[in-house]
């Protein structure tokens, strides 16, 4: 079946099975490598997108449902002025290891900078929480996203 | 005057650098920004839907003889393309690591619920789904066995006929005489302790892709801890030389030991198909799978009797040490040594008597994890350690510094330690910036619902192989035209670093190169055979060949220069892309010195070949160098215990070590916090759950726990001791597993503290410590 959503600001029809998962469909068929596959149960959040400019879990959805709404992933941010410091903070602090968890940190963290909460390292980690690291033990991580937000306001 | 090629002369030299242009800064690593975008490829992403997708159909019997394996109903699915087994196998079906006893594909029979018996190709996805349940296996179930301790005594019941028992492996240690060690002592402490098994967990599960022809060869992309390993064993299970096969190995999500096992099986199961239909095929294991299939931490007993006199010596250890080694042996003899002879901790024991046991059951197989058998070991011998202090009514670091290693000792295997032992040092620092008594002190002023205690584990750890087992270190340096470097090592890059940080940092500093202009190529076949990147090796043994390699190329760029600007070759300086006579103003830059070694005829290319010296050691008796050198940890961990829900917090944890030289301080720091936050994670949630069949229950990571953000505590800077390793690039020993070996020992110390009991048994759930208050009635 056919499905039409927008995609980093593009509109795209793709089809698909009624079962198939919007992670599938971003990473086998819209060549989207950033979304990574981890557990397939909306546990690790490797594979966080945007949906609707909040942070989902592409694996516990069908892409069906995501008929007619904006899914945003870091392919479509490259060039965003939070997305550009998070990254340049991420390589800094040393809050990369093996790296296939940062695409989701970034993401996530991307849309706590982008809510204009205040920011304090308890909401911090709680806003982090749905997003698993088994390499840095989160230290650098939440350095460098308070880092972010600290650069931002400036 | 010669130019120096050996490699001893060039490993001093720069041993004994001053100044560093690169060298012990934390510079970001080169890898970070493609993956904090996203853009670094690992193996799922090279994938492309045509590709042959590989599924995997599991055992579902915990012991049981294999009657006949049924494909009719699986081919029928459209786009099925075969279900292949173990009599498919052209080459040998033999992939054991330490032991001949493990197939690829199960043969005959199965030793484990969830273990490989056959593969199905298809086309598509869906369709290697379904077919694979439709794949049916006729099983003659056998009787079987899960307890170590009964499968020690049981001779009906075999996990491995043809081995008369089930012990698959043992080990000695023998040192002095230890009735008269016991006789000496004044105060015994005698224990039993259990430790469980922890799964790695990498976010990125195992996957391979192999495709025929490519580069010449079958080519395989999969993450692989040791490139020219998978090499070997794709070979050896096709039946064909290995110089047909290259292993490429990309950016890995994540390995801590588990992927050294469990990758090159991954691989030569991909192979396998590409090999027999002539197409690409893809393997990817999904989160249950790996959680089922591949080798878990080992789960052990370990009975411990230790001695020490009135004014705080230690006389005398008695250790047996049982490793649950499940279905194969895999690595298990060489945990369970890295463990036998790591038993006393690192102190010093006139009188020691270790025995240990590789035991088989039908469960998981037990493999290598960050730390290799030692966690479970340190925290035993600490465990004793508190206990003789408490029985002696001495403070627990004291108590410790007394007895610790020093240069000079001799370890339980009777290895005198010459230099590059620092822990002493390192534990005395950390108690004074932890301000020990006080803080001890104060933690025991909490009397109410939450209470709070402090710990501290310390241990040492091995840097290479054990005993005589040979190890070696290489890589390629090369030079382009256009004064662009690269280094080619079988290191892999799964997040520790090593290639993308330290290895860069030590050819932009041997050779004076800009490190802009510094690229390495790791993880590849195609590079030397470096060793595998494992037991914290990547950069303290897999470095050593960078640097032998770049320190070739720069005693013929120091010729060279020293021709062009008439000085002597130990006056030139090169550096930010400048070539300098020492003292004066007479220069030229890198690539003009580039372009004239090529004019000149000089060989900017170099290999660093390094074999490392090894002393006797003694299998019978355990006696002689175990290792050539010990890196060193230490940690202090307080905690908060709720006596209400037994619910244990650790609040903070400040990290020691001594591991000689630390080349990116950013970059040990991340290891240090991770595996502290590993360790953390191993000693108070992470368990497997198993059935009366050994099947696990908890295949997935809702039920299986690890840390996330809110679950950490402080961890404070590392205090460093830089006692450097006379072999190691720049001095450096290991680094990567140090923070996770003392983690259980400084937690569960900490808990015992808080409640004052001894702890005896891991993990350390909310369950386990609430049950543990309410022993006896207490409380």
């Amino acid at each position: 079946m056919k499905v039409s959503f927008i995609l980093n600001g593009e509109p795209v029809t793709v089809d698909v099975k009624p079962n198939e998962i919007l992670l599938d469909t971003l990473r086998l068929k819209l060549n989207i490598k950033s979304v990574k596959r981890g557990c397939e149960r909306a546990e690790c959040g490797a594979c966080t997108v945007l949906v609707d400019g909040r942070p989902t879990y592409s694996c516990n959805l069908l892409t069906v449902q995501v008929e007619g709404r904006e899914v945003t992933t870091l392919e479509g941010l490259r060039d965003d002025p939070i997305v550009k410091e998070l990254t340049s903070k991420f390589v800094e602090r040393g809050a990369v290891q093996c790296g296939f968890c940062t695409p989701g940190f970034i993401i996530t963290a991307y849309a706590l900078l982008k809510s204009g909460k205040e920011l304090t390292p308890e909401n911090v980690k709680k806003m982090l929480e749905g997003n698993i690291c088994r390499c840095t033990g989160y230290k650098k991580i939440i350095e460098a996203v308070t880092a972010a937000a600290e650069a931002l306001k400036k | 005057m010669a130019l120096t090629e050996d490699p001893y002369t060039l490993i001093s030299k720069w041993l004994h650098a001053r100044e560093f242009l690169v060298v012990g800064k934390g510079i970001a690593r080169a890898d970070a920004l493609d993956k904090a975008l996203g853009t670094a490829k690992f193996v799922e992403d090279y994938f492309q839907e045509g590709m042959l997708f590989v599924k995997q159909v599991l055992s579902t019997e915990p012991h049981a003889k294999i009657l006949r394996i049924r494909d009719e109903e699986a081919l029928k699915i459209p786009k099925v393309v075969k279900v292949f087994t173990a009599k498919d196998i052209p080459g040998e079906n033999q992939v054991g690591y330490a032991l001949p006893d493990q197939p690829l594909i199960a043969e005959g029979k199965v030793r484990y619920h969830g273990e490989l018996v056959a593969l199905v190709a298809a086309e598509d996805i869906d369709a290697a789904l379904r077919a694979a349940e439709l794949v049916k296996v006729d099983y003659d179930p056998l009787p079987y066995v899960l307890n170590p301790l009964e499968a020690l005594e049981r001779k009906d019941v075999l996990v491995h006929e043809e081995v008369g028992s089930n012990i698959a492996f043992r080990t000695k240690v023998r040192k002095g005489n230890v009735e008269e060690g016991f006789s000496e002592a004044d105060v015994i402490v005698e224990n039993e302790y259990r430790t469980h098994h922890q799964d790695h967990v990498y976010l990125e599960t195992e996957g391979a892709l192999a495709i025929p022809g490519l580069d010449g060869r079958l080519t395989v992309v999969t993450a692989a801890q040791y490139p020219h390993l998978a090499q070997s064993i794709i070979a050896r299970v096709l039946g064909v030389p290995a110089s047909n096969i290259k292993v490429v190995v990309p950016f890995m999500g994540g390995g801590f030991g588990g992927k050294d096992d469990e990758g090159p099986l991954t691989a030569a199961k991909a192979a396998l198909v590409a090999h027999l239909t002539g197409r690409p095929a893809f393997i990817l294991y999904t989160r249950e799978e790996s959680l089922r299939m591949h080798p878990k931490r080992e789960a052990t007993i370990i009975k411990y009797k230790s001695g020490a006199t009135k004014d705080g010596k230690l006389t005398a250890i008695d250790v047996k040490i049982i490793h649950d080694t499940g279905a194969y042996a895999n690595r298990g003899p060489f945990i369970l040594w890295r463990a036998t002879v790591h038993a006393s901790g690192p102190y010093e024991v006139p009188h020691a008597r270790v025995e240990g046991y590789c035991v088989y059951t039908n469960k998981v197989y037990q493999g290598s994890f960050r730390g290799f058998g030692n966690p479970s070991v340190q925290f035993a011998a600490e465990m004793q350690m508190n206990e003789l202090a408490r029985k002696l009514g001495m403070d627990p670091v004291e108590f410790r510094l007394k007895n610790m290693l020093r240069p000079g000792s001799r370890t339980i295997t009777n290895q005198l330690l010459e230099e590059s032992v620092g822990i002493a040092e390192a534990v005395e620092k950390l108690a004074e910036k932890v301000n020990w008594a006080k803080r001890r002190a104060e933690c025991e002023s909490f009397k109410g619902r939450y209470r709070r205690g402090i710990g501290i584990g310390v241990a040492w750890h091995g840097i290479s192989t054990s005993r005589g087992v040979p190890d070696w270190s290489n890589a390629y340096v090369k030079i382009d035209k256009d004064g662009s470097v690269s280094m080619f090592t079988g290191i892999v890059e799964m997040g520790q670093g090593s290639p993308n940080s330290s290895h860069r940092q030590i050819v932009a500093e041997i050779l004076g190169a800009p490190l802009e202009k510094v690229k390495v190529v790791f993880g590849t076949s195609d590079a030397p055979d470096a060793g595998a990147t494992h037991a914290s090796r990547g950069t303290s043994i897999g470095a050593i060949g960078v640097l032998v390699a770049a320190a070739r190329v720069r005693e013929r760029l120091n010729k060279l220069a020293a021709e062009l600007l008439g000085c002597k070759p130990e006056d030139v300086e090169i550096k930010g892309g400048v070539v300098r006579a020492k003292g004066t103003d007479k220069e030229l830059s890198w690539d003009e010195l580039i372009k004239q070694a090529y004019a000149r005829g000089v060989d900017l290319s170099a290999t660093g070949y390094f074999f490392l010296p090894k002393g006797k050691f003694n299998d019978e008796l355990g006696q002689g160098q175990a290792y050539p050198a010990f890196s060193y940890v230490a940690m202090i961990a307080e905690v908060e215990v709720d006596t209400w829900t037994g619910k244990v917090r650790v609040l903070r944890i400040w990290p020691a070590l001594a591991a000689g030289r630390i080349i990116n301080p950013q970059q040990v720091e991340g290891q240090i916090e991770g595996a502290a936050v590993q360790g953390m994670g191993y000693v108070l949630m992470e368990q497997f759950v198993f059935d009366d069949k050994g099947r696990i229950l908890n295949a997935d990571m809702t039920d299986y726990i690890v840390p996330t953000t809110l679950d950490i505590p402080e961890i404070e800077k590392p205090v460093y001791v830089e006692d450097l390793f006379k072999y190691g690039p720049f001095g450096a020993k290991g680094v990567g597993e140090m923070a996770l070996i003392p983690a259980p020992a400084a937690i569960a110390g900490a808990v015992s503290h808080a409640l004052g009991k001894p702890i005896t048994k891991l993990p350390l759930t909310p369950e386990a410590v609430y049950f543990e208050l309410r022993k006896g009635g207490s409380t």
